[in-house]
């Protein structure tokens, strides 16, 4: 008798525990299901491009080599752990998922800093959190790291489902990602493609292939040139560099170099300089590739820049003093301006980079994470260039 | 006693010495403004010659074609017309207008919002709306006597943050506020008109500006008062000029060229955005001072201002045409800065002319 | 009587000034921002002021002379990327001694060049600024330089160890440098001298002041304070980006004048601008906690900045237009002087 009470009691225990226990699970099972009926591949851009459109690009990763540094800047395995971070990662006590549906889960989203790329990256963001009836919550520190850094500690204190971080610089993003991850919250990364290390203590991360879109835009721009410049032995070209210290600046310049040296071996580097001290100032790259014009006279017959906006609009002055029309010039887009550069028939081609894509892909990340989706640490936006045959389909632009 | 204190302070004498009469600065006046800019066009030709020998040395070519020589003011046109407005409260005592950048952002939104009604009302909008900018400056500044640097630098902040404010953090497009094609157009070409098909209007503009600028300075009544407010404020009050209206018409001054130069920038980058303006402030100010405007005020030229700006175009071309890098063009222009306004304060000093 | 008891009212309210805008920020964001009050918030704002905290400290010291630093920006950056980019070769310790004295040699050359060549501070520090930012990118190929060993690693997670509540390594070092300087600059003779230097050089060469060398002292005091502020940033972040420094400049200048130091030299003190970082940055915090963005912060700054400016000039105004009038004597004066005379001085007085 007594031990039937006991088991009876045991059993009623049982129970008291493991039915709310079940309950929510019940709950949470349904709040799955839910989550997975969403559908967020019908949302578009301003731009009237779809929100969230797949990658195209189907590259092999290939085998790092043992010293990336030893090769020549010119080969692309040079840049091996900024062009394919992400690829090799040492996954460091990453949380797993909970499998309970992304509605209503909470999402810091910390940005690099104030520009209308910003904003229009949070507009799309905003549009799949709304879809999937998230918490969102944007936060940008100005592009002050200090900030930033205080911002996350905040955003940890905040204790929210995920963190979503658009690290204001490549290396300062390895301690970052490591105090987020030590205090096990989940954290992605985006838009600026963290050193390697970084992506050990993330969930993953998505954003623009730069190194990628850049040997799209080299090898169009190489077929154009060579177009132009039929049988030539040798086609010079310079590049206007990013603003140092982050992944743009490489990319943008070496990415090309390195990809034509296999691509078109005609091509030929004459230079490559950021324009100091404003990198983005009309005036200022006019005054650079005025010089270069000078300089290099008709051996210079393309040039490839890190900006459509001010950069391009700086090198179409230059050259329309120096009524040199012959040169191709391809840039980094999309701005309105760039745009309208490509519309005129004056830039080449662009790359096509969307800025609410940016931000939407991030949170469809996590979404897909809290739904227990299984994902590649890395996924690349996708990736166009932009010319005159199909730019009017870009407007009106993002920002 | 022995005196371990250095070498004195300018202006400090020891007792009996400040008995003697103060002869040094008498011989002043249109000469000693000959030498200073004629010291700086000096500078300018002699980096010219260096151009030129690094030519027939064949080190770089094309220097002296007359397209590179018309690149170098070109580039320069637009940090001339900013420095020579500036130069105007430099020259007041005043230092420098820190509050430029912004006006020259602000300019370009009003511009582009003011499109609709027409390319001339939209220009005078804008521009009237920088002037209050000056007016203000000015009017702290010369009443109260704040401190022009940290005064100016936070009405940088606030006018930044209304911009943004009241834009919402976006950047404004000329052709995409309802105005007409043919205004849009007219917009476009404020940096890009060229007289000849060779000389842009920006440089027209500098040039005017140069030529009224030397001649306010140095053939009027307000020139002469700007003069004495700028070395002696304090004899300027006592003998009865009104050092407030003079500085804070040399605020004004430095709004309406940051004005111009705000449309310029922003026609030519097709955009009205909040980082228009950025670092034009520290840019016009190296201009104004290698062109050996003093910092202590009433000294230097209109002339030494663009003589200045054409040293640092001019400087920055043979740079890139030799190849340095813009990283180390960076130290380059650095160091020749303060050897340059280092070299003219020496000789102003031991020409007894000046102590700042 | 009456008057010099108002003047030195009005000093006393100057002279605490910056501690009344603290208590009222502090109060303001403590009630009405969300969850501003906490031990937590109260420490990430610590750690975020840490590195201007200590720029402050020497950039003010130059302040005090009359002078101005603009290369404490590049300063700070060029200080974070010796530390880092050296380390593989020299270790931690050389590095990190590399990157101070490297602070103290562009200090040395700054104070030479304002004392020796007596060329203006503005330009001499703009000239030094355009060429450290120059070799910072020259040095860093363009890339931010990190460390991320395990003693990397370490060495940031003992800077952030919490110590006591409110108290880490990082912040005690800030918090040492500050009491330090201050000490100095109060308590002694040499620090005393600063604010003679500062007041009238001519008046402190005829005292018998190495007025050079008090220049030069603070010109390397100033970078090496900036240098340390880099070399503990990094030391955190294990990172140096080139862009440290680059809001630094602007933001001290700024919590340097809202700390009531003047530019024209003389006047001013160590805690009250590091007082004044630390309101500004509790403002800053106030404003993101309550959901406003960047711009809104900027505008607030600036409006303090020019309500300070505005005020130091409108006293110094009131004070000048007052000096060598004495309305005692005049009202005096009035009691004896018949109704139309009292009219005529009336119109005069108002």
């Amino acid at each position: 008798m007594k031990k039937l009470a006991f088991i009876a009691l045991a059993i009623a225990l049982a129970a008291f525990v493991a039915v709310p226990l079940i309950g929510q699970t019940a709950a949470q099972k349904a709040n799955l299901a839910a989550s997975l009926k969403i559908d967020t591949s019908k949302l578009l851009s301003a731009d009237n491009q779809l929100l969230l459109a797949p990658s195209t690009d189907n590259r092999k990763v290939p085998k790092r080599p043992a010293d990336p540094n030893k090769l020549p800047e010119t080969d692309p395995l040079h840049w091996y752990d900024m062009e394919w971070a992400g690829w090799n990662v040492k996954p460091t006590n990453i949380p797993k998922s909970p499998m309970t549906g992304a509605i209503g889960k909470k999402v810091i989203f910390i940005v690099h800093g104030d520009h209308p790329w910003t904003t229009a990256c949070i507009l799309g963001a905003q549009k799949v959190a709304d879809a999937y009836q998230m918490e969102f919550k944007a936060l940008s520190p100005n592009w002050d790291k200090v900030v930033q850094d205080q911002m996350i500690d905040q955003a940890i204190a905040e204790k929210p489902d995920m963190i979503l971080l658009i690290p204001l610089d490549a290396k300062g993003a390895v301690q970052q990602a490591r105090k987020i991850n030590q205090a096990k919250i989940p954290l992605h990364l985006f838009n600026m493609l963290p050193d390697a290390a970084a992506l050990n203590y993330s969930l993953g991360w998505t954003g623009p292939d730069d190194f990628g879109q850049f040997r799209l835009l080299a090898r169009a721009w190489a077929d154009e040139l060579r177009k132009r410049n039929p049988g030539a032995k040798s086609i010079g070209v310079a590049y206007v560099q990013h603003a140092p210290g982050g992944s743009p600046f490489f990319a943008r310049s070496f990415g090309p170099i390195s990809e034509l040296a296999g691509y078109a071996k005609e091509i030929k580097t004459l230079v490559a300089a950021s324009p100091t001290p404003a990198t983005f100032d009309a005036n200022t790259t006019m005054q650079l590739v005025s010089d270069w014009i000078t300089k290099y006279g008709d051996d210079l017959k393309g040039i490839c820049a890190s900006d459509d906006s001010a950069q391009a609009l700086g090198i179409f002055e230059a050259l329309e003093k120096a009524g040199r029309n012959d040169i191709v010039v391809v840039a980094a887009g999309n701005s309105k301006q760039g745009m309208d550069l490509v519309k005129d028939g004056k830039l080449f081609g662009i790359t096509y980079q969307t800025a609410e894509g940016d931000g939407a892909l991030s949170v469809q990340y996590a979404a897909d994470w809290f739904n227990g989706k299984k994902l590649a640490v890395r996924q690349n936006l996708a990736q166009h260039i932009i010319t005159a045959e199909d730019v009017e389909g870009f407007y009106p632009p993002q920002w | 006693m022995s005196d371990n204190r250095g070498p004195a302070p300018d202006g400090a004498t020891d007792g009996a010495a400040t008995a003697q009469a103060d002869t040094r600065s008498v011989k002043t006046g249109s000469l000693s403004s000959l030498v200073n800019t004629a010291g700086v066009y000096g500078i300018a030709l002699l980096f010219l010659v260096l151009g030129a020998v690094l030519q027939f040395t064949g080190a770089i070519g094309n220097f002296l074609s007359p397209q590179n020589l018309l690149n170098i003011v070109d580039a320069v046109a637009l940090v001339g017309i900013v420095a020579v407005g500036m130069s105007f409260v430099t020259y007041s005592g005043n230092y420098a207008d820190m509050s430029v950048p912004t006006t020259m952002g602000l300019t370009g939104y009003i511009c582009i919002e003011l499109l609709r009604y027409g390319f001339i009302p939209a220009i005078i909008g804008a521009i009237g709306v920088s002037l209050l900018i000056g007016v203000l400056n000015g009017f702290v500044v010369g009443k109260f006597k704040a401190n022009p640097i940290i005064w100016t630098l936070a009405v940088n902040y606030v006018t930044m943050g209304i911009i943004r404010l009241v834009w919402v953090n976006k950047q404004i497009y000329p052709d995409m506020k309802g105005s007409s094609p043919d205004v849009v157009a007219l917009f476009d070409a404020i940096y890009r008109l060229r007289f000849f098909k060779l000389i842009g209007l920006p440089l027209v503009i500098l040039i005017l500006l140069v030529v009224i600028g030397q001649f306010v300075l140095t053939k009027t009544s307000f020139g002469v008062k700007l003069k004495l407010t700028g070395s002696a404020p304090k004899a300027a009050k006592l003998s009865g000029i009104p050092i407030e209206t003079v500085i804070m018409t040399s605020f004004v001054l430095a709004a309406f060229t940051a004005a111009i130069a705000g449309l310029a920038v922003t026609s030519l980058s097709r955009v009205g955005a909040w980082y228009n303006g950025a670092g034009y402030d520290f840019k016009a100010v190296t201009a104004i001072v290698i062109g050996g405007m003093t910092l202590a005020g009433g000294r230097g030229t209109i002339l030494g201002v663009l003589g200045g700006s054409l040293i640092i175009g001019i400087l920055n071309n043979i740079m890139t045409l030799i190849g340095i890098g813009t990283f180390s063009q960076d130290m380059v222009r650095g160091a020749i800065f303060i050897l340059v306004v280092g070299i003219n304060a020496k000789s102003l000093r031991s020409l007894g002319r000046d102590d700042a | 009587m009456r008057r010099s008891g108002k003047i030195n009212f009005l000093a006393q309210g100057d002279k605490y000034r910056i501690y009344i805008l603290f208590v009222v920020i502090f109060g303001f964001m403590s009630i009405f921002a969300p969850k501003f009050f906490s031990v937590f918030n109260f420490t990430t704002i610590l750690n975020a002021i840490a590195m201007n905290a200590t720029v402050a400290i020497g950039f003010t010291v130059v302040m005090i002379c009359g002078q101005l630093d603009l290369s404490i920006g590049t300063v700070i950056t060029f200080a974070g990327c010796l530390t880092l980019g050296l380390q593989p070769l020299l270790g931690f310790p050389g590095s990190i001694a590399v990157a101070v004295l490297g602070g103290a040699l562009v200090g040395f050359l700054n104070g030479i060049l304002v004392a020796k060549a007596k060329i203006n501070s503005f330009i001499v520090t703009l000239g030094t600024m355009t060429i450290l930012q120059g070799a910072i990118y020259q040095y860093s190929g363009g890339n931010s330089i990190s460390v991320t060993t395990d003693e990397a690693f370490a060495i940031s997670d003992f800077l952030q160890v919490s110590l006591l509540p409110l108290l880490t390594p990082r912040i005690l070092i800030t918090l040492i440098l500050v009491v330090a300087v201050e000490f100095m600059l109060r308590r002694t003779r040499a620090g005393r001298n600063f604010y003679i230097v500062g007041g009238n050089r001519n008046t402190a060469w005829l005292a018998g002041i190495n007025t050079d060398r008090y220049l030069i002292g603070a010109f390397v005091l100033s970078s090496v304070m900036a240098a340390i502020g880099g070399v503990v940033s990094v030391l955190v972040s294990t990172a140096a980006t080139l862009k440290l420094g680059e809001i630094s400049l602007m933001y001290v200048i700024s919590a340097t004048i809202i700390g009531g130091t003047a530019m024209s030299g003389g006047k001013g003190g160590v805690l009250r601008s590091v007082i004044a970082i630390l309101s500004l940055e509790m403002l800053y915090t106030g404003i993101i906690l309550f959901g406003l963005g960047n711009e809104v912060k900027i505008f607030f700054a600036g409006l303090i900045l020019a309500y300070v400016v505005l005020y130091e000039a409108y006293a110094t105004y009131r004070h000048e237009k007052n000096l060598g009038q004495r309305p005692e004597l005049m009202k005096e004066l009035a009691t004896r002087l018949s109704t139309k005379e009292k009219k005529l001085l009336g119109s005069r007085g108002a």
